[in-house]
C-alpha cells in the first residue's frame, strides 16, 4: 500500500489510477508515499511516519520519490507492449520467488550495472511489487557481497543488486535485441521528472515537462514531495 | 475645467468598456531571472494605471508568484488597447539556494526562496500553456541571449502561435548589445529599452498596441 490519502488515510496500490481523480472517499488530492510494511489503516501522522526506504546515493536518489508519480504512465506503456515482452513477466516471477539473495554472484556484472543506472527498471516493478521485491529494491549491495570479479572503481559500491533473481540468462538482454525497451527508456527519460530535488533548496527543472503536464505543482515540500493541482477534467 | 475633463474621461472610459468587443488580452511577461520583467511590469502599470505590480530587486527570483495587473489601458494614436499584464517568475532550469547566500541571506531563507522560486517557475510554465494570449519576452541585453531556456521558451511560444514581442532591456548598461539579441532571434522584432530609466517606452507601447491590440 505505498500511497495513502493524507486526509482520510485510505491506502492505494502503487500505480493506482484511482488517485488520479482524487481520493474516492474524501475527495482529497494529497497523498503520501508509504513503503511496504507500514500499517496503512492508520491515519496519517507526521511523527509516526516511517523513513523512506534506503536509496542509492548520487544521481539515483530521487528515483524512489518519483516512482509513484510515473508508475501509472509506466504501467500504461508496459501494459501496451507487455504481452509480447516475456522478460517483464519473467522478471516479476523471479523476483517474488527468490527475493533478494538469489542473484548474488550469479548475474553478470554488466547486467547489474544496467539495472543500477536505469530508473525505469525500478518504475516498472512498482506495479506488481510484493514484499520481496520491495526489499530487493531497497537493498544496496555492499562491497562484501559483490562477486569476485575485479572492480576497482569507486562507483561500484553504489550499485544495485538486480531485483530479478533468474540465475542464468541475463535479465536485460542487449539493447539491439530489445528495441521496445530502448524506446521505453527514452520516453521515460524524457518525461521522467519535472522537478528533480537534488537536495532541499537545490532543484533542476524540466521545463518541457512542466509545460506539457496538465496538472501543475502548487507546493513543493522539503523532502521532495509535492502537491499537484488536479485538472477539473480528471475529477469526473 | 478639470472636472469636465474628468467627466469626459470617465464617460469615454465607460463607453470603451461597454463597446469593447472582447475581453482584454492577457499578456504574460516572460524571460530569465533578473532580466527586468517586474521593472517593466511596474513601469507599464505606473504609466497607465498609477499602481505598481510588485517589488523589484537585484536578487534573482524576487518574483516567485505570477502577479497580474488587470485592465491596463494603453492609448496609442487615439486608439485604446486594454490588456491584463501578468508578471511571471524568471524561468530557469536550475534553482540553487547557495546563489542567494551571496546576497546576505540566511540559509533557511535562501532554501525557502529557492523552493518558492521553483514553484513559481512551474506555475509560469503552466500559465504559458493555458492562460496567456500573448507574450512580452524580456531579455537583459547585457548578457548572452543564446541560452537553453530562452531558445526553449521562445520555441514553445512560437509553437503556440502566440504573438511575441522581444524586448532588449537594460540598454542603459555599458555592456548592452541589442544586436546580439537581434542576431539570436532574427525571426522576431526586437525593441530596445531601459525599463529602469524609462528609455524608449513610447516605441514599446506602440508595439504593444500593434501586437496585442
Amino acid at each position: 500500500m505505498p500511497h495513502q490519502c493524507t486526509n482520510c488515510g485510505r491506502a492505494f496500490d502503487d500505480g493506482s489510477k484511482e488517485m488520479l481523480s482524487g481520493c474516492p472517499d474524501c475527495g482529497g488530492n494529497k497523498f503520501q508515499f508509504r513503503p511496504d510494511g507500514v500499517d496503512s489503516s492508520n491515519p496519517p501522522d507526521p511523527d509516526a511516519e516511517p523513513p523512506e526506504p534506503p536509496e542509492p546515493p548520487g544521481a539515483d536518489s530521487t528515483v524512489a520519490r518519483t516512482v509513484g508519480k510515473t508508475a501509472a504512465t509506466v504501467r500504461d506503456i508496459v501494459g501496451g507492449n507487455g504481452g509480447d515482452d516475456p522478460s517483464v513477466g519473467a522478471d516479476h516471477g523471479a523476483g517474488s520467488s527468490t527475493g533478494t539473495t538469489g542473484a548474488e554472484g550469479t548475474s553478470p556484472e554488466t547486467d547489474r550495472n544496467e539495472a543500477a543506472t536505469r530508473p525505469e527498471v525500478e518504475a516498472q516493478r512498482t506495479d506488481t511489487e510484493d514484499a520481496a521485491q520491495a526489499s530487493a529494491r531497497a537493498d544496496v549491495v555492499t562491497p562484501d557481497e559483490l562477486p569476485q570479479e575485479p572492480q576497482t572503481d569507486a562507483e561500484s559500491e553504489h550499485r544495485f543488486r538486480p531485483v530479478g533473481a533468474d540465475p542464468d540468462p541475463p535479465e536485460e538482454p542487449e539493447e539491439t535485441e530489445r528495441p521496445d525497451l530502448k524506446e521505453l527508456r527514452e520516453e521515460l527519460n524524457d518525461q521522467f521528472e519535472s522537478i528533480k530535488v537534488l537536495e532541499p533548496g537545490q532543484y533542476e527543472l524540466n521545463l518541457m515537462e512542466l509545460y506539457d503536464r496538465e496538472e501543475y505543482i502548487v507546493a513543493l515540500q522539503e523532502d521532495g514531495r509535492y502537491s499537484i493541482q488536479v485538472p477539473e477534467s480528471f475529477r469526473e | 475645467m478639470g472636472l469636465l475633463t474628468n467627466l469626459k474621461d470617465s464617460i469615454s472610459r465607460a463607453a470603451s468598456t461597454l463597446f469593447s468587443e472582447e475581453d482584454p488580452k492577457r499578456i504574460g511577461i516572460y524571460g530569465p531571472p533578473n532580466a527586468g520583467k517586474t521593472t517593466l511590469a511596474n513601469r507599464i502599470a505606473r504609466d497607465w494605471t498609477g499602481d505598481a505590480v510588485g517589488p523589484e530587486s537585484h536578487v534573482p527570483h524576487e518574483t516567485r508568484r505570477a502577479r497580474r495587473k488587470e485592465n491596463v489601458e494603453i492609448e496609442r494614436d487615439g486608439k485604446k488597447v486594454t490588456i491584463d499584464i501578468v508578471d511571471t517568475p524568471g524561468v530557469t532550469t536550475k534553482v540553487d539556494y547557495t546563489e542567494f547566500l551571496e546576497h546576505d541571506m540566511e540559509k533557511d531563507d535562501a532554501v525557502r526562496r529557492s523552493r518558492e522560486a521553483t514553484e513559481g517557475v512551474a506555475e509560469a510554465m503552466h500559465w504559458l500553456r493555458e492562460d496567456v494570449d500573448g507574450v512580452i519576452y524580456v531579455l537583459d541585453s547585457a548578457t548572452d541571449p543564446f541560452t537553453q531556456v530562452n531558445t526553449m521558451l521562445i520555441g514553445i511560444i512560437e509553437s503556440q502561435d502566440l504573438p511575441v514581442l522581444i524586448l532588449a532591456n537594460k540598454i542603459d548598461l555599458e555592456e548592452s548589445s541589442v544586436q546580439r539579441i537581434r542576431n539570436a532571434y532574427p525571426q522576431h522584432e526586437t525593441i530596445p529599452l531601459s525599463a529602469l530609466e524609462g528609455d524608449n517606452m513610447d516605441e514599446v507601447y506602440d508595439k504593444i498596441a500593434e501586437y496585442f491590440g
